[in-house]
């Protein structure tokens, strides 16, 4: 009786002498499985056989699974997302898998996903098309829907499936909020029927229930409830004020788009599932999406910056417990490292570790792992541990002098192999590596603050730093979960040098008497995360100040920063800057202004901004546009669904209108 | 995958064959109830392995045998060894056995794998052990278990009901592992206590000791001598029982632990904690380690394991003496004739009665049956790198540290010659010899 099907590339394919027929996916020469056009395909042929073979009674059963280490299938194939840029096109391939989906669904045998490592996107759409769903609950397993990152949300009727699985509140808050479930909150909500502890229990609970006749009962009554009117359109409402207060819906229509798919058709599977594909194609098609899309994969490219192999650090040592350096050793402790701590004030280093013991509380899930945590953060006055350390960063006072001597004392002492980094923003990394008998080895790693929120780390190259080095300093920053960008070493780097002149639009625009609400509101409205006197008064505006001055960019007479920085004023730290500061607040007068009024000096203030990464880019400061981009929007928050300043800025001159949407 | 060396014939005619010890990997060893509380014997025996698999870039491969277990263990883990192997990257056909020698497991584990690749029965084998105290197996009583399982077996209600006839309420309570002695009732630490006294020895050379232990454990990791021999384990990156600003004062102010009529000597701080944790250690033959160019760190020459009458009195952890002297006897050498020794210290005092044992000649000549002392050893040999006062105790797990450690030891400082000797419960001792790999 057994079968196989002989010419799969993506799949393994067979059927066992019990009559269950086994479907592994495992793409050739990727290490992750996704879906695309290839393997979805041979997921045709293998359904085809299945229904065939089920109908002579031969096949009592289907286990859909994976043979890669740390995936299911982690979403569609992004790359093939490219050529969506027409409805039309969009309509063609979500009707082909959509078809094969629902044949898979209508399959007259038992159907078992059995699932280890990510099950995301398309993969958890299929896994909800089956008639049972085991995850093992191993580190890497983890489920979700992450559409709405990408500016679209699930497009194969897993918007109709989550919510039959999972009940309207769990599914919709999932498909909202984008989340990674672990698989027991999986199992929890209902997404998964089964858990079983390890990769190893897979394969036989998947036997079982195959031989069982195992069928999800989807979500509970009293979840059903909640999909009726009413209490639907209250549900509705709830999700939209939520969702506004993270994100504008000019910016980003699909989670309100998929709310309103839910308030028109959630008890109506039928025509929800054609409402879904109607509704998805536009998004799918849309400059936002497309942008979103290409955020990812500048995401994708910075990690690959970082080798695959070699380089593993797991003991960083910090010099410099300020609040810069010591975020930066307690982020390497959240991630899972063992950092050390230096500085000749002890007071300095055990606030440092109050205010790691805040972030970990945050971070990290049981008191347990909190005290683990502390444990591993090592105070270390005497410097005890740099021997030790994979990774060494000096984030000390900016003198030159007495960066030198440490460096040359450190030189000497690290072991061989180590990555030797300065967070210097404002010193030539080639002045702090002359003493050295390898400068060579000298790389920056700068870190912006505050370090647990911003995603990007520059690391520096100075005119001898050797490729290698540079290279472990990106497989360091991608271990701790960053993202490395790397820059030339050149005054305000990529990120500084692109927003300075941004920043300093500001300021002119408010010296000319705009109001500063009024700023702060059109950069929010062009898409920046957080208006511009706002951000420089989180900043310090000494620092912004100091920073306009460096790169020459501080308007020559009357500048009122200067002037707020002598009169103390200096921001959230002192109470009072652009803003008075209550409670870590801005105290803010509520003005409503034109809307029109505000897009254009949106647009006004980040101009500068555009110009400085076209000369950035002049300049090589990074290898290319792609890189100046995912620069500027990973280290700045440059309105992603932008796509990055460069990139807006040719959308911009292609059509002068339909970029500005 | 499976390598078979040359047929060998009947075995008694094979030659000898040498054994290779190439190293060991551990997790960080933890006080019970601290950041291991949330682990089983499975999770750090399969932790520990990974880091051994990654060392000796064992992934995919076919180790021929795989030995050790714990002491403290729930009746689930009767298969412990074989699913940590499942559990890790080893090639699954990796056969595994569980065994179980008290706080000798895992140099048991060791003399036995090395028996069988001197005598070319297997060509490599991993010896671990692992322990939690923090997930001991609480079980109810006898007496509560033996109505349930009648229950079970009853038919009908009256049948079933009359199981219960003459319950108390007092038959729920759980009943937790203990680690006293069963046949004398004593705890470890009270039998300890008894040699303190019979043998002298003072308070003060006890907290000396346990003192240095503490010190010299500190410099290990402190010169990164630790750094290849442990691997992170949920988070934790060294053991968390090292107290390097510990200082003699504080330990004299700790009160006895298990006498406290005033004539107590032994305290926690002069004994080793309740430890969590696992480790584990390569063994193979020469020709296994030249084909992965895996370098020797040191042969596993001989081993010995003794026990004594306890429970007629004689003191529970000196089975040790009489273990080491019989080794030197089958050996053709004396006391002295080692550069390292590495005497674990379940307690300061136990350490303490074996070297004044060994030193006294009434004792050799009636116990051990030797025409004179074997004498004093030189302390500055003993435990160079501090020992289970220091690092901790995770009872089965020991005897892999030991072996890894010592073997790291005459790898790296050319040394000649190292004793192991371990005590365990129930009267018992196991003592082995390494050989350095660059004698020749």
């Amino acid at each position: 009786m057994a079968m196989t099907l002989p010419d799969l590339q993506d799949w393994r394919f067979s059927v066992d002498f019990e009559g269950i027929a086994w479907a592994v996916i495992d793409r050739r020469g990727e290490s992750m499985n996704s879906l695309g056009r290839g393997p979805t395909e041979e997921l045709g042929k293998i359904v085809t056989a299945v229904e065939e073979a089920a109908m002579r009674g031969e096949v009592k059963g289907l286990v859909l699974t994976s043979g890669k280490e740390s995936s299911f299938i982690a979403g569609a194939d992004i790359r093939e997302f490219e050529s969506f840029d027409t409805e039309a096109k969009v309509t063609e391939v979500v009707k082909q898998t959509l078809e094969l989906i629902n044949r898979l669904d209508r399959l007259p045998v038992t159907v078992v996903a059995a699932i280890h490592g990510y099950c995301l996107g398309g993969g958890l759409e299929l896994a909800l098309a089956c008639d049972w769903r085991i995850a093992d609950c191993e580190e890497v397993t983890r489920l979700g829907f992450p559409e709405v990152k990408l500016g679209i949300f699930p497009g194969l009727n897993g918007t109709v499936r989550a919510i039959e699985a999972a009940g309207p509140m769990d599914a919709m808050t999932a498909m909202l909020t984008g989340r990674m479930l672990r698989p027991a909150a999986a199992k929890a909500m209902g997404l998964v029927d089964q858990l079983v502890p390890t990769r190893h229990s897979l394969r036989w609970a998947a036997r079982k229930a195959v031989l069982q006749k195992r069928r999800s009962k989807g979500a509970p009554w009293w979840k059903r409830l909640m999909l009726k009117q009413p209490v639907r359109s209250v549900l509705a409402k709830q999700m939209r004020a939520k969702t506004a207060e993270k994100v504008r819906e000019e910016h980003y229509p699909a989670p309100f788009r998929l709310i309103d798919l839910f308030e028109r058709y959630g008890d109506d599977p039928v025509r929800m599932k054609l409402a879904e594909t109607e509704m998805f194609t536009p998004l799918m098609a849309s400059d936002t999406s497309q942008n979103l899309r290409r955020v990812f994969k500048l995401s994708e490219m910075l990690k690959a910056e970082a080798p695959k192999d070699g380089f593993k650090p797991r003991k960083v040592h910090v010099i410099g417990a300020g609040t810069m350096g010591g975020d930066i050793a307690a982020w390497c402790v959240v991630q899972g490292m063992q950092a050390s701590l230096q500085d000749l004030d002890e007071a300095q280093i055990k606030k440092a570790l109050s205010r790691a013991k805040g972030l970990f509380t945050r971070h990290l899930r049981t008191p347990l792992a909190v005290e683990t945590a502390m444990e591993r953060l090592i105070a270390d006055p005497a410097g005890k541990q740099i021997k030790h350390a994979d990774v060494v960063i000096e984030a000390i006072v900016e003198k030159l002098d007495v960066k030198q001597a440490l460096f040359l004392k450190l030189e000497k002492e690290v072991k061989p192999g180590a990555v030797l980094a300065t967070n210097t923003s404002s010193l030539r990394l080639e002045d702090i590596a002359k003493p050295l008998a390898d400068p060579g080895r000298l790389v920056g790693l700068h870190f912006f603050n505050p370090v647990a929120q911003l995603p990007l780390v520059e690391v520096v190259r100075g005119e001898r730093t050797r490729e290698e080095e540079v290279r472990k300093a990106c497989a360091f920053v991608t271990a701790i979960n960053k993202l490395p960008l790397i820059v030339k070493s050149v005054p305000g780097f990529l990120v500084n040098r692109v927003l300075a002149p941004y920043m300093m639009e500001a300021v002119r625009c408010y010296q000319q008497g705009a109001p500063r609400e009024k700023i702060d509101q059109a950069a929010l409205k062009f898409g920046m995360p957080m208006g511009p006197l706002e951000l420089m008064d989180m900043v310090g505006l000494d620092i912004a100040n100091h920073v306009g001055k460096e790169l020459q960019l501080a308007p020559k007479d009357g500048n009122v920063l200067e002037t707020l920085v002598r009169q103390g004023k200096l921001g959230k730290k002192t109470g009072e800057g652009f803003y008075v500061w209550e409670q870590g607040k801005p105290k803010r007068e509520d003005l409503a202004y034109d809307q029109a009024e505000l897009e254009r000096l949106g647009r006004e203030l980040v101009q500068p901004m555009l110009d400085e990464a076209e000369r950035a880019l002049k300049d090589r400061v990074v290898a290319n546009a792609d890189h100046v981009d995912a620069g500027v929007i990973f280290g700045t928050g440059f309105a992603p669904f932008r796509g990055g300043p460069l990139h807006y800025r040719r959308m911009e001159q292609q059509a002068p209108r339909a970029a500005a949407a | 995958m499976t390598q078979y060396g040359e047929p060998k014939g009947i075995m008694a005619e094979a030659s000898m064959r040498r054994v290779a010890v190439l190293g060991g990997s551990r997790i960080p060893f933890c006080r019970s109830h601290t950041a291991y509380a949330e682990l089983t014997n499975l999770d750090m025996l399969t932790a520990a392995l990974g880091g051994l698999v990654d060392r000796f870039a064992l992934h995919g491969t076919h180790v021929d045998e795989v030995v050790g277990g714990a002491v403290v263990t729930h009746a689930k883990d009767w298969n412990l060894a074989r699913e940590a192997v499942i559990g890790s990257a080893l090639a699954p056909t990796t056969p595994a056995i569980t065994m179980m020698q008290a706080c000798g497991t895992s140099l048991q584990a060791a003399l036995g794998l090395a028996a069988k690749i001197a005598t070319g029965q297997i060509e490599s084998g991993i010896a671990l052990g692992s322990d939690t105290t923090s997930d001991a197996p609480l079980v109810f009583q006898r007496k509560f278990a033996q109505r349930l399982v009648k229950m079970s077996r009853a038919r009908g209600f009256g049948p079933k009901a009359a199981t219960f006839k003459g319950f108390i309420p007092g038959e729920l309570a759980p009943q937790p592992p203990s680690t006293s002695e069963p046949r004398t009732g004593l705890s470890m630490g009270e039998h300890c206590e008894l040699m303190a006294k019979e043998w002298g020895i003072t308070r003060e050379a006890q907290d000396l000791l346990a003192y240095e232990s503490h010190q010299k454990a500190a410099a290990a990791y402190d010169e990164g001598f630790m750094d290849d021999l442990v691997v992170p384990c949920a988070g934790v990156f060294r053991d968390n029982n090292i107290r390097e600003d510990i200082s003699l004062e504080k330990m004299a102010e700790l009160k006895p632990a298990f006498d406290r009529s005033g004539s107590g000597t032994i305290t926690a701080g002069n004994s080793s904690p309740l430890t969590d944790g696992a480790a584990t250690v390569l063994l193979a033959s020469e020709e296994w380690a030249e084909k992965r160019g895996l370098p020797v760190q040191a042969y596993l020459t001989l081993g010995r394991t003794s026990a004594v009458d306890f429970v007629q009195g004689e003191g529970l952890l000196m089975a040790p003496t009489v273990a080491v002297s019989e080794l030197l006897q089958q050996a053709g050498l004396t006391l002295q004739d080692f550069d390292y020794y590495e005497i674990h210290e379940a307690f300061a005092a136990q350490v303490l009665a074996t070297l004044k044992a060994w030193e006294s000649e009434d004792y050799c000549r009636r116990r051990l049956g030797r025409d004179a002392a074997l004498g004093p050893i030189d302390r500055a040999r003993l435990n160079v790198k501090g020992s289970s006062i220091a690092f901790g105790h995770p009872f089965a797990a020991t005897g892999a540290r030991i072996l890894a450690v010592l073997a790291k030891l005459l790898h790296n400082r050319d040394g000649q010659r190292g004793l192991i000797s371990i005590c365990t419960a129930g009267g018992m001792g196991v003592a082995a010899i390494l050989e350095g790999a660059n004698r020749d």
